[in-house]
């Protein structure tokens, strides 16, 4: 299944990059894809807490991503 | 009722209204680009959203803001974009019958803005470098 990765502030800095598709297994839950995110990191995200974003809506718990998925790590927001 | 805009561009203030029987309060919130950064100096932040979710989000705490206190009407513009020291990226106005609800409102609408709404900032410094700000609890 393919899952479109939107990167903001610190994650963006990071990763050097707006957004990506990533194909993933089916059944892949939202903390394997945090694991795989930070990974791609190389320790720059180390320490820093990702709410996560599941079609532009956060999401309270751990959950089984789908097929065409639009998922956000979301680092602290600074509006203001 | 509630009015919330995300504007890329300069604010303009929403005009003043003295047709209002019902509101014995108005409280006008501006938050302005200082020119330091932690100690470091800064030309201008450039403000970062996620499209849909950051007006979607501010939308959602505007109308939990209006359940939660005794307020008749929440307005809110949030600049997004580059924005130069001393400009406005955010100009909120609340109405109340009585200053205490809407003072109230005030203070835990922008408590909860830099908590939950996904919007952040670039600090550009002196050499037109861009870094992400590390400002992300100044409540």
């Amino acid at each position: 299944m393919k899952i479109t990765i939107k990167c903001f502030s610190q994650v963006k800095y990071a990763l050097g990059i707006d957004e990506f598709v990533l194909e993933l297994e089916a059944g892949t839950m939202t903390s394997e894809l945090e694991q795989n995110i930070r990974s791609k990191a190389d320790g720059k995200l180390d320490g820093i807490s990702l709410r996560i974003a599941v079609n532009q809506k956060y999401i309270p718990n751990d959950i089984e991503l789908n097929d065409g998925d639009e998922v956000a790590f979301i680092p602290p927001v600074q509006g203001g | 009722m509630v009015k919330i805009e995300i504007i890329d561009g300069p604010i303009p203030f929403f005009p003043n209204d003295d047709s209002r029987q019902q509101d014995g309060a108005e409280l006008i919130f501006n938050g302005r680009v200082r020119a330091t950064e932690h100690g470091d100096a800064i030309t201008a932040l450039e403000y970062e959203q996620y499209e849909g979710m950051a007006e979607a989000e501010l939308t959602q705490l505007a109308k939990d803001t209006c359940q939660k206190f005794s307020i008749n009407d929440i307005f809110c513009k949030h600049r997004i974009g580059k924005v130069d020291v001393g400009e406005t990226s955010l100009h909120i106005v609340i109405w109340s019958k009585h200053r205490q609800e809407g003072i109230d409102a005030m203070s835990w609408f922008i408590i909860e803005l830099k908590k939950r709404v996904p919007i952040w900032k670039w600090a550009i410094l002196g050499d037109g470098s861009r870094i992400p700000s590390e400002c992300s609890h100044d409540y």
